[in-house]
């Protein structure tokens, strides 16, 4: 092979090596020095001052408890539902209503946590807090309304054809 | 240096060079053994562009350069994608402690 080929070679496979290994030192160096406090996004993110971040994480370790006890319920509520259709070819009057008991205490835990998250934003300044109100709701609920919404269009697309 | 020469010398190479009469020059000879002596004198260059570019490359002060060049850059990017990295994974602890699967 032609040795200036040969060299042009080395050298790229050289700068790729130098590259990717200061590249990998970099990011592994950045995300081992973050810190491993579970508010720390919010912090972060919303650029809270200490006396924020004290009261948030009061509000946080408050809310902690209640919220355990929700997922508790739900998971209860579920095995119900689980037992209630198991077996079954057809959804009966217990498995419906057991399903609207799931249903109705979900919608419940919702709340709870939407309450939450409106204390918290208004532990914060007021523009930040409305961006982590804003941005909460757009990742918990924000799943629902794309299935919604995609069913929508999906229906529409039926009634269109018909 | 002919001065010096001994006058027997000076015959017997006068001799020798009528009994072996040099061959006439090629045309252009002159020329040509300047052009080959110039040449010679100028810095080498090579035959291809690739050839030129394998000679940059072993340059060290271009060697060094490059290699300082992507190091920087990758030390800044790998930094600003860590930096990403790290804020999704602290949003997603977040998100999963206060609103878990079955909430949402």
């Amino acid at each position: 092979m032609n040795r200036s080929l040969v060299i042009l070679l080395g050298a790229l496979a050289l700068g790729a090596a130098v590259f990717t290994g200061s590249y990998l030192v970099s990011q592994r160096a950045c995300l081992m020095t973050r810190s491993a406090d579970d508010l720390s996004w919010l912090r972060d993110e919303f650029h809270l001052g200490d006396a924020e971040m004290a009261r948030v994480r009061q509000l946080h370790e408050g809310y902690m408890p209640q919220c355990a006890k929700m997922c508790a319920l739900l998971a209860a509520k579920k095995g119900e539902v689980q037992a209630a259709l198991a077996g079954g070819t057809n959804i009966t009057a217990e498995a419906q209503k057991k399903l609207t008991e799931l249903g109705e205490l979900r919608a419940q835990c919702q709340a709870q946590m939407l309450q939450h998250f409106i204390i918290v934003s208004q532990a914060m300044p007021p523009e930040q807090g409305r961006r982590y109100l804003a941005e909460m709701k757009q990742l918990t609920l924000g799943s629902h309304e794309e299935i919604e919404q995609s069913m929508s269009d999906h229906a529409g697309h039926e009634h269109g054809t018909n | 240096m002919k001065e010096n020469m001994n006058p027997a010398d000076t015959k017997f190479h006068e001799v020798l060079r009528t009994a072996r009469p040099s061959p006439s020059l090629p045309p252009r000879f002159q020329e040509n053994v300047w052009r080959r002596i110039e040449d010679a004198e100028a810095p080498a260059k090579s035959g291809s562009w690739l050839d030129a570019f394998a000679a940059l490359v072993l340059r060290p002060r271009f060697a060094y350069a490059t290699v300082a060049t992507l190091v920087l850059a990758g030390v800044l990017l790998g930094t600003y994608q860590g930096a990403q990295t790290a804020k999704q994974n602290e949003q997603a602890r977040y998100v999963a402690l206060v609103a878990p699967n079955p909430l949402r």
